[in-house]
């Protein structure tokens, strides 16, 4: 090698990029945020626990048990309502790959919808189960049912309430680095949901069916 | 884990959204819980291979949510988000399956069946 036949020119030699390329925000907060989500999977791994230890035949006393009460139609139809708003979502999120204002607007919009159609589908089922006697403080296990089936109806309304936020922040602010974190943020929470919808759908519903 | 621009929407966790991934991811799980609602419904196995075929339903759904829709993948942008998972999993089963088991112990063990009681299995 020659290093001596090519001459630096201290004019045009570039020793360190123009611009900061600095801190990368978006990756820091989306990651800061995952691990949000994995410990709200382990406040879920609690509930699981708590209503596997309290779903023996005991756990009900004479009262009725999920055979008695649950129905798998009913409750696939909320299935379908959750998986399609994460599906919207997605679509959302597409939609900003391109910088679609209204793309994502409509996106998270039918997201709502859909997601509001699952809660409300649960609403009216906590209320057909309490009119036929099946309330939390019956028994053991129904304080265990309640517990997990609401604290994950629960995330779904908060995230129906920050999507109505994030609407907002996009309609005001536009996509800044900000609320496109955000919006990532909230997908990985929303599809998170789903995740745990499976759960619950097929160990308590499903599986509360059929014992 | 640089990328040099100034425009959040060329940030690569927003560019790897694609249609394909979220309808597959959809497809995949819906067509999964239906399989499991109607073998519940219709009790087309006995119990224990009924619970095998639900597990197995679960199971499949979870992974193709996990990689179509939380893009968790070995790829350069998502390899951390992927140990942290693999990293949960552990915790998320002990928890679980540790509670349960000890709490299934303890039942068998200290809850004598009474004659008119409600049963245990």
């Amino acid at each position: 090698m020659h290093a001596q036949d090519k001459v630096v020119d201290p004019n045009e030699v570039v020793l360190w990029s123009d611009d900061y390329e600095g801190h990368d925000v978006i990756s820091t907060r989306t990651f800061g945020f995952w691990m949000y989500v994995l410990s709200d999977g382990m406040l879920f791994a609690t509930l699981f626990a708590a209503y596997g230890v309290l779903s023996y035949s005991h756990s009900y006393y004479t009262g009725p048990t999920p055979a008695q009460f649950v129905a798998p139609w009913y409750t696939f139809i909320q299935t379908m309502a959750l998986f399609l708003s994460v599906l919207a979502y997605g679509f959302a999120m597409t939609a900003l790959k391109s910088g679609s204002k209204a793309g994502v607007v409509n996106g998270i919009i039918a997201s709502m919808l859909l997601g509001g159609v699952f809660l409300g589908l649960n609403v009216h089922d906590v209320l057909r189960m309490i009119s036929i006697g099946v309330t939390p403080e019956t028994s053991g296990g129904l304080s265990a049912f309640y517990a997990l089936t609401q604290v994950h109806a629960a995330h779904i309304f908060v995230g129906l309430i920050w999507m109505l936020v994030m609407l907002y922040q996009i309609m005001r602010q536009g996509f800044t680095e900000d609320t496109v974190g955000r919006l990532i943020s909230l997908r990985m929470f929303w599809q998170f949901q789903a995740v745990m919808w499976v759960f619950i759908y097929i160990f308590v519903y499903l599986w509360g069916y059929m014992s | 884990m640089s990328h040099g621009h100034s425009d959040p929407i060329h940030h690569p966790e927003v560019q790897m959204a694609t249609n394909r991934n979220y309808i597959t991811g959809f497809v995949v799980s819906s067509l999964l819980m239906l399989a499991a609602t109607i073998l519940v419904k219709d009790h087309v196995l006995p119990s224990f291979g009924l619970l095998l075929a639900i597990i197995g339903c679960a199971g499949i759904a979870i992974i193709a949510q996990v990689y179509f829709l939380l893009h968790i993948d070995i790829s350069e942008h998502n390899i951390w988000n992927t140990v942290a998972l693999v990293m949960f999993i552990p915790l998320f089963i002990i928890t679980i399956g540790l509670t349960w088991w000890m709490f299934s112990q303890l039942y068998m063990r200290t809850m004598p069946m009474m004659p008119g009681m409600p049963g245990m299995h």
